[in-house]
């Protein structure tokens, strides 16, 4: 899957909103790779034009070398959609059976029924379903072509966590199988455990790419993040990358970010030394580093996450615990 | 055409019982009270009866219903999200509609042949070409009301559309000439509507025109172009605006 230069926006009440802004990614064969970003960060546009559901307003997709529309129809590439509909009033095997009958060469139903733990609901009809056992049929339909590439956009969202670990296994056993996995997810731990690379997109950019392991190594430490005055901010910021305690400054706006191995240090040098204000440490896991590179995108974090550090959250509300909340349990669900 | 897929969009509509009450039973149960049991019934009107007269307009009326709420669920459906999923499979719009279609007019039938069936034991009497000419005219015709329907799914967007849309076409129904003889000003204002041609035109072959009253006395000929520049107007219309609509709801909703 190539994408080169993709950028898409849409008109609102409030003016255009540029949903995708110049997206480049390459993604090869039997990679499982997490799309990562808060809510509105473009995950889900982008998604859309891999898929050929959306027209690009400039740049290309291409998927296994076609045009995204020629792989669907090639069976090449299938979906897991976020917003996807079901007709409420068929059953689930009825429903999968629809799908499978567009296709010239589907896996057989009973199987596919399987894979997604849905036997026993075959005969359930959709409305009954719950969320999670809806997102389970909606996996059985992107089973359906048997795909070389796999999107997921928020697979678990509705399902417990019970539910999550099965899928999660599932997907597991379908990319030992060979096939390319992308999946858009706002949930860390997800990424964490499932993915080999993490793409991280922002305000429809893409602000980190590479592998799980590496991401998550470069942002071992703990990060710092302080105001700048408004006056004499390029003298502090050399000041600030001139301190030996912190390294990787990143400024956007007034906030500046940085990395350090000693924080006690750091912090004594930033506040006493430097004269910055608004001092906020927190644990410099993939979670941090998350928060770091998209906290300040226009859209929210994950509702319900008010657990989470986030370094804007207001001057003094340093944040010391080394662990950060723990991640396991995911709150309230995105549901469009 | 896909026969799975043909085979669970008709079952879809066999198991809604209520869509099928108002598609045809009701339809044929305003046949049997307005029609054939009145005195009326066998006065005569163009080469035939009245009975027969208002049997041709009970079927164009359910087979209305019929095509009206299946464009009207067509629209609501990919609206909701259904044609994101459709998008992911090779299956081609122009299949999509077809089957669509196909069911309609294979709802729209069921009227046709219970209200014709019920019109030949009770009395409706007229030519067989009249017959069979109105039976053939009455199907395509409803088939102009799945736009009818699609266009209120498009614009509204929920499942109350489909409300929106079979509720009308009892007032369409109306100033359509369908459930009693119009005359004066409101005939004037009919002619403009939507259901008014497409039932002129059905029961053409038994009247060849001519307009019956309350008293069953015939009174005035119409023109054959007035009911069919009704239908042509209506038809671009309609189309004109569902284009737009579907264009306007390709994205996420
Ligand atoms: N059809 C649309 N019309 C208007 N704005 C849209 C539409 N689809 C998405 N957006 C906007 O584009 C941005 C990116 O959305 P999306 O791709 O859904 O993000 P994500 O999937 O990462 O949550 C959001 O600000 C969203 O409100
Ligand atoms: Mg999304």
């Amino acid at each position: 899957m190539h994408l080169r230069g993709l950028r898409k926006s849409f008109r609102s009440s409030s003016g255009p909103v540029v949903a995708v802004d110049g997206v480049d990614l390459s993604i090869g064969y039997g990679e499982i790779v997490a799309f990562l970003g808060p809510n509105g960060a473009g995950k889900t546009t982008t998604l859309d034009m891999v898929l050929g559901l959306v027209e690009p307003d400039a740049g290309t997709a291409t998927v296994m070398g076609m045009r995204p529309r020629a792989a669907v129809q090639a069976g090449r590439v299938s979906a897991l959609l976020q917003t996807g509909g079901l007709l409420r009033d068929l059953s689930v095997a009825e429903t999968v059976r629809y799908i499978a009958a567009t296709f010239p060469r589907p896996r057989p139903v009973e199987e596919v029924l399987a894979r997604a733990g849905l036997t026993e609901l075959a005969r359930r009809k959709v409305s009954k379903c719950s969320g999670g056992e809806q997102q389970r049929l909606r996996f059985a339909l992107a089973l359906l072509p048997d795909p070389d590439l796999l999107v997921l956009d928020e697979p678990t969202a509705g399902m417990d966590v019970r539910a999550r670990r099965e899928f999660w296994d599932t997907m597991r056993a379908e990319a030992r199988a060979g096939r390319s996995v992308v999946f858009a997810t706002h949930y860390l731990q997800e990424a964490e455990d499932f993915a080999e690379r993490i793409v991280m997109i922002s305000g429809g950019r893409i602000v980190a790419d590479g592998p799980t392991a590496q991401i998550r190594e470069r942002n071992s430490g703990r990060l710092l993040s302080v105001d700048l005055p408004r006056h004499g901010a390029e003298d502090l910021l050399s000041d600030l990358r001139a301190l030996d305690l912190i390294s990787e400054v990143s400024t956007s706006g007034n906030r500046v970010l940085m990395r350090a191995a000693d924080t006690d240090a750091a912090a004594l040098a930033l506040l006493r030394d430097v004269g910055v204000s608004g001092l906020e440490i927190a644990s410099a896991d993939l979670e941090s580093a998350f928060v770091a590179l998209t906290g300040n995108a226009p859209a929210e974090a994950p509702a319900g996450t008010g657990a989470r550090t986030r370094p804007d959250h207001g001057p003094a509300a340093a944040s010391t615990n080394g662990t950060g909340p723990a991640r396991s349990a995911h709150p309230s669900e995105e549901n469009r | 055409m896909n026969a799975t897929i043909l085979r669970l969009e008709l079952l879809r509509q066999f198991r809604e019982f209520m869509g099928l009450f108002f598609i045809v039973i009701l339809p044929a149960f305003f046949y049997l009270i307005f029609g054939a049991s009145m005195d009326f019934s066998d006065a005569p009107a163009g080469n035939g009866n009245v009975a027969m007269s208002i049997m041709i307009a009970m079927a164009a009326y359910g087979a209305v219903v019929a095509t009206t709420s299946i464009g009207g669920q067509a629209a609501v459906e990919r609206m909701q999200g259904w044609g994101r999923q459709l998008g992911l499979t090779p299956l081609r719009d122009s299949t999509y509609v077809a089957t669509k279609a196909l069911v309609a007019v294979i709802i729209a039938a069921m009227p046709i042949a219970l209200i014709y069936t019920l019109g030949g034991l009770t009395g409706a009497q007229g030519d067989t070409r009249a017959w069979v000419l109105s039976a053939l005219i009455v199907i395509p015709g409803a088939a102009l009301f799945a736009l009818w329907g699609l266009v209120w799914g498009l614009a509204i967007r929920s499942e109350s559309a489909i409300a929106v849309a079979s509720g009308s076409t009892v007032v369409l129904a109306f100033l359509g000439n369908m459930f009693m003889p119009l005359s004066g000003t409101l005939l004037t204002i009919a002619k403009f509507t939507p259901l008014y041609g497409y039932a002129a035109l059905a029961r053409y072959p038994l009247t060849e025109g001519w307009l019956a009253t309350m008293d069953g006395s015939d009174l005035a000929r119409e023109p054959l172009w007035v009911p069919l520049v009704n239908v042509a107007a209506w038809t671009v219309l309609l189309a004109l605006i569902a284009t737009l609509l579907v264009r306007r709801g390709r994205a996420r909703q």
